[in-house]
């Protein structure tokens, strides 16, 4: 064992040769690929709104499990369903329905957590463990609801997949062509509340956008075809956690909150280069 | 080519729940027939398409269609932005012809690819979709109602936004449609371009007309599908009043 560590030690550098560092970094190579493969489908389908809601919407459902010395699993589950359930509810409505709506349930849900965790419960100490994790805390049960959500999602991806594009692309012509029935879009609201609920001892109710929507849209601006970019945002999300993770160690920052600025600024780099190379090669034609 | 109609509507009314905003339509189209679907925006298009299409049941009346009736939207009603390319957009075209755990195999990609020959795009293939022309991507649309293998096609006004050049591609390749058996139903404001194709459906929230342009494109029909607001050009030409032209995302239900 001792000879184990040492070899690790000598290959691996610090922190990484620290075993809750290790398991965070599994941790989060397993969120990857559920979240990297989701997000490019949020960002496409317009669902960042809803996937920052339905994150939140567990809070209450933790706090609720917290209190009353239930599965914090089961809790954020059941109230970020009854969110899925009640936003695909109203999805069919009209745009700015389903916006107020999200917005009113994203309200609603912190509010509600914040109450029963202050005057119910008085559980104020776990309230910014639940609302921005606690990814050196991991464990194994996380890595399983981890990897589950992330077969879930590779399996019905690669199913649903081209349903969800078509319908994304033209919904009225995809009825046309034969995508009628309403249940692969509910399977994707509901994979993006599986997801965030996946990502909540990690990085938190309030970041879970973090991983679900930052690195998908910042990729974005780099691909244009479905599949690398799918690739690429699982890369990402792994370069930006573990980058995250290294920075929060250093700097004895929360790691949850350190890969969300890390992914933030990565994303405002990329933007900013993108729109540099753009008015140069403008330019360029201009002169030309 | 046979002279069984691959469809058949007759004595349809159809709308949305309320009164019929489509009354007293009959017709048929069979293979080879370019039919033009003429009038104002409110007068119908929309809904006989959806109704067509099985979105909406008939309120009363029959209607006899073959199992997969193709669409073609306008262009603008797709996500530009999206990450495909034009085989991309070809390939949703299998959603119907493949059982839905089904992923389209290599055959399915050869079928794209051939439709996408059969537009002429075959060098546009791997293009993103967004970057095509208007005309290309009218195409590649065309191409994805073809993979879908359906004998009668739906254009929704495919020449809205067209240059002239494109206008002659799309006019070509909409000849050879409708040559290799198929019927088409296209809307359109222009009333010339339905003079050269076999038959013209007049509607205002009621069938005003159906038959040979010959026949139906006369000074009265034309009156009676439009309103008395048409201009009138040397030359028997029929020309719309421009806000006819104007084109607003029209939900014709809302006008009725």
């Amino acid at each position: 064992m001792r000879l184990v560590l040492a070899y690790t030690g000598a290959l691996v550098p610090a922190p990484f040769d620290l075993p809750f560092v290790q398991r965070a970094v599994v941790e989060i190579a397993l969120l990857a690929v559920g979240s990297g493969i989701l997000g490019t489908w949020i960002v496409l389908r317009g669902l960042s709104f809803y996937a920052h809601a339905v994150g939140t919407a567990a809070f209450p459902g933790l706090v609720l499990a917290d209190g009353l010395g239930f599965s914090p699993l089961l809790g954020a589950l059941a109230t970020a369903g009854i969110v899925a359930i009640g936003v695909a509810a109203i999805a069919n409505r009209g745009r700015a329905e389903y916006d107020s709506a999200t917005a009113l349930v994203l309200v609603g849900a912190l509010a509600a957590g914040v109450i029963l965790a202050s005057d119910v419960f008085h559980s104020q100490g776990s309230v910014e463990r639940l609302l921005f994790g606690s990814l050196l805390l991991i464990d194994g049960t996380d890595q399983v609801v981890a990897a589950a959500v992330g077969v879930a999602v590779l399996a019905t991806g690669a199913v649903l997949g081209r349903r969800w594009l078509a319908s994304g692309f033209d919904r009225d012509s995809a009825r046309a062509l034969g995508a009628r029935s309403p249940l692969p879009d509910l399977l994707l609201l509901a994979l993006v509340a599986a997801s965030a609920v996946a990502a909540l001892d990690a990085i938190g109710a309030l970041l879970s956008t973090a991983l679900l929507v930052v690195p998908a849209a910042t990729t974005r601006l780099l691909v244009d075809r479905l599949r690398t970019w799918q690739l690429a945002t699982v890369a990402l999300v792994i370069a930006e956690g573990i980058a995250g993770l290294w920075l929060s160690v250093q700097t004895n920052a929360p790691p949850g909150a350190t890969i969300a600025v890390v992914g933030g600024v990565v994303f405002a780099l990329v933007a900013l280069g993108r729109a540099g190379r753009t008015r140069l090669v403008a330019a360029r034609g201009a002169v030309a | 080519m046979s002279d069984a109609p691959l469809l058949a509507v007759d004595g349809l009314c159809a709308g949305y729940g309320g009164p019929p905003v489509l009354r007293d339509v009959s017709f048929g189209a069979t293979a080879g027939q370019r039919i033009a679907v003429l009038g104002p925006n409110g007068g119908g298009k929309t809904t006989l398409f959806r109704t067509l299409l099985g979105e909406l049941r008939p309120a009363t009346g029959t209607l006899t269609r073959p199992a997969r009736i193709g669409v073609v939207p306008q262009t603008e009603r797709s996500r530009l932005d999206f990450p495909v390319s034009a085989l991309d957009v070809a390939l949703m075209g299998t959603l119907s012809t493949l059982p839905w755990w089904r992923r389209p195999g290599r055959a399915d990609r050869k079928r794209a690819r051939a439709a996408l020959a059969d537009v002429g795009l075959a060098d546009r293939a791997d293009r993103t979709f967004g970057d095509l022309s208007g005309g290309q991507r009218q195409r590649v649309l065309v191409a994805r109602a073809l993979v879908q293998d359906a004998p009668v096609l739906l254009l929704d006004e495919p020449y809205v936004g067209l240059d002239t050049p494109s206008v002659a591609l799309l006019d070509e390749l909409l000849a050879r449609l409708a040559a290799q058996g198929r019927a088409l139903l296209i809307a359109t404001h222009d009333v010339d371009q339905a003079r050269g194709w076999e038959r013209v459906l007049c509607l205002n929230r009621r069938q005003v007309a159906f038959g040979a342009p010959a026949d139906v494109l006369t000074r009265e029909t034309l009156e009676a599908t439009y309103g008395a607001e048409i201009v009138e050009l040397p030359g028997e030409r029929c020309v719309l009043p421009p806000h006819h032209h104007e084109h607003g995302h029209d939900h014709d239900h809302g006008a009725a």
